[in-house]
């Protein structure tokens, strides 16, 4: 039975990863730019609704709406100022470093705007199924909460996949990380991708921050340690295919759970990371590292 | 590689070397050391000397991250963890052994070294992103283990009692550590200046540029992988150490990746590249965080901005902004004093001796579209002093072969690209290597040249076994070649460019770049390349102002400078206007004299014309071989390439 519980237990994480670990890995596709600042958009999301419905007093709808507008206009308004001059100007900023750079500060902003508006508190939204946990007739138990994560990490993974593999906007979408100029000249809007991919995954992580935060609770600085293991997770995929990123990221968490179970519970994540660190050395290639660092 | 950044060029050969190499190591950390030894000496006790005395000590780390970081492109994320590594080492030996700090220092510094090397060969392994993923592992695993030790304070952090400078009176102790600091600091700035000024320098700027064209120029790039971590690392521990023997207590967010972005975001704010910068870089952010109460408070919220700002003016930092406003200066005071002396004025060369390459906003206007290179008659190529030097290097074992290629297998995957080739080239000569689109001519360029391992057959160069050889070495048995696309490194002058391929650093250590630079040899060696093919003018141009005849002849410039015994041209004249294209045959032939050239291209008329044998590839197998009589007369050649 433990194990089973275990199981549950990192697959219910693993998603979580593995959904901001698909949000990493599209946008990158798209824009060339690696999103470290997409776990920040989810702590927002998860301290903005608890500080609107328990602090301010709004009805939960209202707060979650607002938290969800806020965090898409912010996302648009980023990429209309910043982006745009870093990006579309005379001097195109290229090189992974240095636009990645853009998203570390971004993340250290959005970090520090939290802290003067939420506090340093541990706190989280409201469980939006309240219960005890499922239990299931051979011992296994699943928190109501996991299994609302679970199934919206199902459902836009699944949307991600069905919109890149079906739809021709799938299609322009792939070309404008593949080459930039080329899907220009072939009429591709690869600005406005660019802009409809941030927003949406920022207001993705913003709900997954949402339905996650009942479980683990959320502070101001907890936007980076999400960012950091969907980053590695999204790695895994080599930031070119959000299903290896998704597959990698269930596999962390499930990773992380187990060792925490039989190993021990302190040292796990030290473990997790060693591990990992020795997969990125041993198999490189296979791990879908081809692409150097450049500029 | 070539990019619409145009920069100041380094490097006019015309100067006295020695003096001009020292001089600017010399004066960045003598700017540096003055600076600091002023605010020491009279504000050590206060909170201005103590705000400068922590930026310094984040500056010994940050200086290293230039160089391995920013100069170099080698992202790790490791350099926290060795901070720490310095740091809690000084405690421990401090606390537990007595050790007085000072020396702990010394021995934690030495000590964090041997642990980068050993680390380092295995992390250095991996290139890019992959060493980037690696090595942000780093930082979460130590903060998982120190929050258990409780040996070492848990997730707190442990106190040392003894200072750097042990003194009765904390005024006393504030100088003393301010002192050692700025000494410290002084020599930091000094010894990556000057690797980042030398001929050592240069290899890893384009180390930085490209990895497998690093390689194809005889750089040893694993090794100067792992010099760069160990350099990085050493000056983390030492920044660390300082850190621990002046501030008395360490703190265990010193390690968290938290930690690794404030460094990063030093670095980036005060200039990626530049030694001073990532100085200034530190300084700014420790002043700026202590500035007022409300900045403190919202230190997150102001470094987030700080960085976008200075970012988007300038992706090289403030060090960047300067150093274009500089250009702009003297651009603009030319211009006033450009009636009086007339000729060009040389590129500044200022920004090599500091080691940063700035990036002056000059535009891409400034194209040099009308310069060509001058003729220079055939004879006159042989007898130069180049051409002597080459035909006494080129010599090879009379009458035997100087290339052979047996059985030379290649697959990608399930398809075979090649298939079996073998092929025999003498001492002297032009041989053209043609064939479809598709038919594996590159890939035989690759795995002559060593960056294309087969899986079947050997590669002979004079009689020796070659196929197992990377690139690097292969380029010092004579072997050199340019590539399909232009591959140049954008940012620096022609001279440099072609400099690379005269480098003789490539066998000493990272360490020998303090103590000497060959750089102005290797320029001397490559202005005379440029002389023989007669571009001698285009010497102290940036790369990217130039024209795609120039840059290919940069780069073939840059092949034939180390005087290569076996010379692999891919594609030359392709982009090339029909003039163009007969001033390179001209040039081919007489290089041709010098040494064996095999050379891959689609224009077969050129082909024709200048080689003696033709070697035609058609799906990954040698379809033909011959004298460019039977070339154009073959019924297999015609099938092949005309279509008829």
């Amino acid at each position: 039975m433990k194990f089973g519980n275990l199981l549950i237990a990192g697959v219910v994480t693993g998603s979580i990863y593995a959904v901001f670990a698909v949000c990493i890995a599209v946008w990158y596709r798209v824009s060339n730019i690696l999103n470290l600042a997409v776990g920040d958009f989810a702590m927002v999301g998860a301290l903005g609704v608890d500080y609107l419905f328990r602090v301010d007093s709004w009805p939960l709808p209202a707060a979650i709406a607002t938290t969800l507008a806020i965090v898409g206009a912010f996302a648009y308004g980023y990429d209309q100022v910043v982006l745009r001059l870093a990006q579309d100007g005379r001097r195109r900023q290229e090189g992974i470093v240095i636009t990645f750079f853009f998203t570390f500060a971004l993340s250290f902003f959005i970090d520090g705007v939290a802290k003067i508006l939420f506090g340093t508190d541990v706190h989280a939204a409201p469980g939006l199924w309240n219960g005890n946990s499922l239990t299931f007739a051979t011992g296994l138990h699943l928190e109501r909460a996991g299994l609302l994560v679970l199934g919206c990490a199902l459902i836009s993974g699944l949307m991600f996949a069905i919109y890149i593999r079906y739809t021709l906007s799938g299609k322009a979408m792939e070309a404008c990380g593949e080459n930039n100029l080329g899907a220009r000249i072939v009429g591709i809007d690869t600005r406005q991708y660019r802009r409809i991919i941030f927003v949406g995954t920022a207001m993705l992580a913003a709900v997954f921050g949402i339905v996650e935060s009942p479980i683990t609770g959320y502070t101001f600085l907890s936007g980076a340690t999400i960012s950091v293991t969907g980053f590695i997770a999204a790695a895994y995929g080599g930031f070119q295919k959000p299903g290896r990123a998704l597959v990698a990221g269930i596999a962390i968490g499930i990773l992380e759970a187990l060792l925490g179970g039989y190993v021990s519970t302190q040292y796990a994540d030290t473990l997790m990371y060693g591990i990992l660190a020795a997969l990125v050395l041993a198999r490189p290639r296979a791990m879908g590292f081809e692409s150097a660092v450049g500029g | 590689m070539v990019t619409s950044k145009v920069t100041p060029a380094a490097g006019v050969r015309a100067r006295p070397a020695r003096s001009r190499s020292l001089r600017g190591p010399l004066g960045t950390s003598g700017l540096v050391v003055a600076a600091g030894l002023i605010v020491m000496s009279f504000y050590a006790a206060q909170y201005i000397g103590s705000v400068v005395l922590l930026a310094f000590t984040y500056a010994i780390v940050t200086a290293g991250m230039a160089v391995q970081i920013g100069f170099s492109q080698q992202i790790a994320f490791s350099q926290s963890v060795f901070m720490g590594l310095g740091a809690y080492g000084v405690a421990v030996l401090n606390t537990n052994l007595n050790m007085p700090s000072l020396l702990a220092a010394l021995a934690v510094t030495v000590a964090s070294g041997l642990v980068a090397l050993v680390l380092g060969s295995v992390v250095t392994r991996a290139s890019g992103l992959a060493l980037a993923v690696a090595t942000i592992m780093l930082p979460l695993i130590a903060v998982g283990y120190l929050s258990s030790a409780g040996y070492l304070g848990g997730s707190v952090g442990m106190p040392l009692t003894g200072s750097l400078w042990p003194a009765s009176s904390p005024q006393a102790m504030a100088v003393g550590n301010g002192m050692i600091t700025v000494a410290v600091i002084g020599v930091v700035v000094f010894v990556a200046s000057r690797i980042l000024s030398s001929d050592i320098g240069l290899e890893l700027y384009v180390l930085g540029v490209d990895e497998r064209m690093a390689a194809a120029m005889g750089v040893s790039t694993p090794r100067r992988k792992l010099e760069l971590f160990v350099l990085g690392s050493m000056f983390a521990a030492l920044g660390g150490a300082v850190y621990a023997g002046t501030q008395l207590f360490v703190p265990a967010t010193l390690v968290d990746p938290t930690a690794e972005l404030s460094l990063l975001m030093m670095l980036f704010i005060g200039g990626r590249r530049s030694i001073l910068g990532a100085v200034a870089g530190a300084l700014i952010i420790e002043y700026v965080s202590g500035a007022s109460t409300w900045v403190s408070v919202n230190i997150l919220v102001v470094e987030g901005v700080l960085i976008t700002v200075v970012l988007l003016v300038d992706p090289e930092g403030l060090a960047g902004i300067v150093s274009s406003l500089a250009a702009r200066l003297r651009r603009a005071r030319r211009a006033g004093g450009a009636a009086a002396d007339g000729g060009p004025a040389p590129a500044g060369a200022g920004s090599a001796g500091t080691g940063h390459t700035g990036t002056g906003s000059a535009g891409t206007g400034d194209a040099v579209a009308g310069v060509t290179p001058e003729e220079v008659a055939a004879a006159d190529r042989r007898t130069s002093a180049f051409g002597r030097s080459w035909q006494a290097r080129a010599g090879g074992r009379a009458g035997a072969p100087l290339l052979e290629c047996t059985g030379v297998t290649k697959d990608y995957g399930g398809l075979r690209v090649l298939d079996s080739i073998g092929l025999s080239l003498p001492a002297r000569g032009l041989f053209g290597l043609c064939g479809p689109n598709g038919a594996g001519k590159t890939t035989l360029l690759g795995v002559i040249g060593g960056s294309v391992p087969p899986v079947a057959g050997r590669v002979l160069l004079d009689g020796a076994d070659i196929t197992r050889l990377p690139p690097q070495q292969r380029f010092h048995l004579g072997v050199s070649r340019t590539f399909q696309a232009v591959h140049l490194i954008a940012g620096r002058s022609v001279l440099d460019n072609v400099a690379v391929s005269c480098l003789s650093s490539h066998r000493s250590s990272l360490a020998a770049g303090i103590v000497r630079s060959r750089l102005a040899q290797a320029r001397d060696k490559a202005a005379e390349a440029l002389d023989y093919l007669g571009m001698g003018r285009l010497s102290g141009m940036e790369v990217s102002t130039l024209t795609l005849e120039n840059q290919r002849m940069v780069e073939f410039a840059r092949a034939i400078a180390a005087r290569p015994r076996l010379l692999l041209l891919d594609e030359p004249a392709s982009g090339l206007s029909e003039p163009q294209r007969e001033r390179l045959k001209e040039v081919l032939r007489t290089v041709g004299d010098m040494t064996c050239v095999l050379l891959v291209e689609h224009d077969l008329g050129l082909v024709a014309q200048i080689t003696e044998r033709i070697f035609v590839l058609a799906s990954g197998q040698l379809v033909f071989e011959g004298s460019p009589e039977e070339f154009r007369n073959s019924a297999v050649v015609s099938s092949l390439l005309v279509g008829l």
